[in-house]
C-alpha cells in the first residue's frame, strides 16, 4: 500500500521526559477516509501522541509520518490538517472572528468550512464579535472545533472535541464529522467518552500508561470480549454447575448472571436447556465495557 | 498573505497599546530635555549640583561631568537616563517574552504550531516585532528632540547628532531584544523569560556603573552592553565601530540560540 493510503503512521513512536514514560514503541496505521478512535484513561498517552503526530513534541524513538510526510521534516503538510487540543486556548482580548481569521490565515488555505460550521454550531455574528474572555466553556470549544475544520482539512486530530458542549451540540458535531467523513477527511478522535468513540469511529486503539494495549475495529473488540448472559430459572440451580462454562459475577434467588467467552457459548446453552430455565438474556459488551475489562 | 505577515499582524495587535503611551512618553521626556537645556537657571542649578555630587552620582548619569552641563549635555542625559532605559527595556523585554514563552504559557502556541508554519517564522517574527517597537520608541525619543530644537533651536546644538544617539539607542536595547528572545525561546512561562532578560539587563547595568565607581572592577566594564551605549561620547564624536560591533555580535549569538533552541524544543 502506498504510504499516503495512510494519513497516519507511527513506527516505534516513543517519548520520554527525564526518567518519565509518556509513550513506548507505538506502531499504528490509520486509513484513508477513516474514523479512528483513541482510547484510554488520563495520562495513557494520548494527547502526547497527538502532539508527536503533529511535530509540537520531538520524538525520543522511532517517528511519525502525517499525510506521507515526515513529520520532523517539514511544515506544510500541517495545511491539510485540522487540530482541536483537549483543553483549548485563545487569546482573551481578540474576538472570536479574529481569532478564526487569524487561525485561518496561518493555515494558509481559504476557510470555506467556516459558515457552515457556524451556522451548525449556533455561534452568530453577535457571538463572533465578541472577545473570547466573555465566552462560556461550551462557546470556547464551538469555536475550537471550527478553527479546526473551517479550512476543510484531510486530517483531523480532535482531542476531547464534545467537552463541554451540550447534547444537542453534541449532535450536531456528530453530524459535521459524519459529514466530513462523506468528504473523504480522515478523523482522528481522543476521548474519554466510550460512547461517543463507539458512534463515531469504526476502528480504536486503547493505550494504557503509554503502551499500546489493542487495534481493531469497534465491532471486533465488542465481539472479542465476554457476553453477558442473565438466567432466570424455575427454581434455584446450583451454581457449580455454570461457574464450569465462565464468571458468575451475580446471582440471587433463581437469577443468575456470568461472563461467558464466544467459545463456550455452544456448551453453555446446552447445560442451560438441561435445567429448569424460564428466560434467557445474551447480551453483547458494549465499547465501554471492553474497554473497562481490559483496563480491570 | 504569508504566515509571517500573519503573524506580524498578531504581534502588532497584541503590543499596539503599550507602545503608543510608551512612545509618547518617550518622545515628551526627549522634548521636555530641550527645554531644560535652554534654561540658564537651570544649567546654573545643574553646574553648582553637579560640583557638590559625588562622583558616585555622576557616575550613574553614564556622563561627563563638563559636557552635560552645556545644553548639548544635558539633552544627551535625557538618552542616559534611566526613564528612557526603562521605556526601551519594557519592549525589548515584553516583545520577545510574549511572543515564543507566553504563547507556550497561554498554551495559544499548540493552535499556531499545529499550522503550516516553519519554527524559525515564529522567532523570525517574533525578533521583527521586537526591531520594529524598538524602532518605533527610538524614533519617537529622536522625534522629541527634534521638535523642541527645530521649533525653538539651542545655539551651536545640531539636531542631526541625536539622531545618531537614538540609532545607537535602538542598537543597543536590540541586542537586549535577542537577548530575551533567547530567553523566551528556552522558557516554558512568559514569567520565565521577564526574569532571565530583566536580570540580565539589571545586572549588565549595575556592572557598567559599578566598573565605572570602581576601579577594582573597571577592567570587568567591556563584559556591560551598557560600555557600549555612551550617547555622550556619540554627541561628540559620533558611533565608534567597537558599539555597533560588540552588540551586534552579542545579538547575532543571542539569535542563534533562539532560532536552534526554538527549533528543536518541545511545545
Amino acid at each position: 500500500m502506498p504510504t499516503d493510503a495512510f494519513p497516519i503512521r507511527a513506527v516505534g513512536l516513543g517519548k520520554r521526559y527525564g526518567s518519565l514514560t509518556a509513550l513506548t514503541d507505538l506502531n499504528l496505521e490509520v486509513g484513508q477516509g477513516e474514523a479512528f478512535g483513541f482510547l484510554g484513561p488520563n495520562g495513557a498517552g494520548k494527547t502526547t501522541t497527538i502532539r508527536l503526530l503533529l511535530g509540537l513534541l520531538r520524538p525520543t524513538t522511532g517517528e511519525a509520518v502525517v499525510l506521507g510526510k515526515r513529520v520532523a521534516r517539514s511544515a506544510a503538510w500541517r495545511g491539510d490538517v485540522g487540530y482541536l487540543p483537549g483543553d483549548v486556548k485563545f487569546w482573551p482580548r481578540l474576538s472570536g472572528e479574529e481569532t478564526l481569521d487569524f487561525l485561518g490565515g496561518l493555515s494558509g488555505r481559504a476557510a470555506l468550512a467556516r459558515n457552515g460550521l457556524l451556522k451548525r454550531l449556533e455561534l452568530g455574528p453577535a457571538e463572533l464579535a465578541r472577545p473570547v474572555r466573555t465566552y462560556s466553556d461550551g462557546m470556547r470549544q464551538k469555536l475550537g472545533i471550527v478553527q479546526a475544520l473551517q479550512c476543510t482539512p484531510k486530517l483531523a486530530l480532535l482531542d476531547e472535541p464534545t467537552k463541554g458542549l451540550d447534547p444537542l451540540m453534541q449532535q450536531a458535531f456528530y453530524e459535521i464529522v459524519a459529514d466530513m467523513r462523506r468528504h473523504g477527511t480522515t478523523v482522528f478522535l481522543s476521548s474519554h467518552v466510550i460512547a461517543e468513540v463507539e458512534r463515531v469511529c469504526e476502528r480504536v486503539a486503547m493505550l494504557r500508561a503509554g503502551k499500546l494495549v489493542t487495534v481493531g475495529t469497534v465491532v471486533g473488540l465488542r465481539q472479542a470480549e465476554r457476553r453477558r448472559v442473565v438466567a432466570h430459572f424455575r427454581e434455584p440451580v446450583d451454581l457449580a454447575a455454570l461457574a464450569h462454562f465462565g464468571e458468575v459475577v451475580a446471582s440471587a434467588e433463581q437469577r443468575v448472571e456470568l461472563l461467558v467467552g464466544q467459545a463456550q457459548m455452544p456448551a453453555l446453552v446446552a447445560r442451560l436447556g438441561m435445567l429448569p430455565l424460564v428466560d434467557l438474556l445474551v447480551e453483547r459488551p458494549t465499547l465501554e465495557e471492553a474497554f473497562l475489562e481490559r483496563y480491570r | 498573505m504569508s504566515a509571517m505577515r500573519v503573524l506580524l499582524r498578531h504581534h502588532v495587535r497584541l503590543h499596539r497599546m503599550p507602545l503608543v503611551p510608551l512612545a509618547a512618553g518617550l518622545a515628551l521626556f526627549e522634548w521636555i530635555m530641550t527645554f531644560v537645556a535652554r534654561q540658564p537657571a537651570v544649567s546654573r542649578f545643574l553646574t553648582s549640583a553637579l560640583n557638590a555630587a559625588p562622583p558616585e552620582f555622576l557616575a550613574l548619569l553614564n556622563q561627563d561631568l563638563v559636557s552635560s552641563v552645556s545644553a548639548q549635555g544635558i539633552i544627551g542625559v535625557g538618552y542616559a537616563h534611566p526613564f528612557a532605559l526603562l521605556m526601551m527595556a519594557v519592549v525589548a523585554v515584553r516583545v520577545p517574552s510574549a511572543a515564543l514563552a507566553g504563547e507556550i504559557g497561554r498554551g495559544t502556541m499548540d493552535l499556531m504550531a499545529a499550522r503550516p508554519v516553519m519554527r524559525a517564522a515564529h522567532v523570525a517574527a517574533a525578533l521583527t516585532a521586537t526591531l520594529a517597537g524598538l524602532a518605533i520608541l527610538a524614533a519617537a525619543a529622536y522625534a522629541g528632540t527634534l521638535v523642541g530644537l527645530v521649533f525653538r533651536p539651542v545655539e551651536g546644538v545640531s539636531t542631526l547628532r541625536y539622531g545618531l544617539v537614538a540609532l545607537q539607542l535602538w542598537l543597543t536595547f536590540a541586542c537586549w531584544g535577542c537577548v530575551a528572545l533567547a530567553a523566551s525561546a528556552l522558557s516554558r512561562e512568559p514569567g520565565q523569560a521577564i526574569a532571565w532578560a530583566a536580570g540580565l539587563m539589571a545586572g549588565s547595568y549595575v556592572l557598567d556603573y559599578a566598573a565605572r565607581v570602581w576601579t577594582l572592577l573597571a577592567p570587568l566594564r567591556p563584559l556591560s552592553l551598557f560600555r557600549y551605549y555612551e550617547p555622550q561620547r556619540v554627541v561628540n564624536a559620533g558611533i565608534s565601530g567597537i558599539d555597533v560591533l560588540v552588540p551586534g555580535a552579542v545579538g547575532a549569538a543571542a539569535l542563534l540560540v533562539a532560532f536552534g533552541v526554538f527549533w528543536r524544543r518541545d511545545l
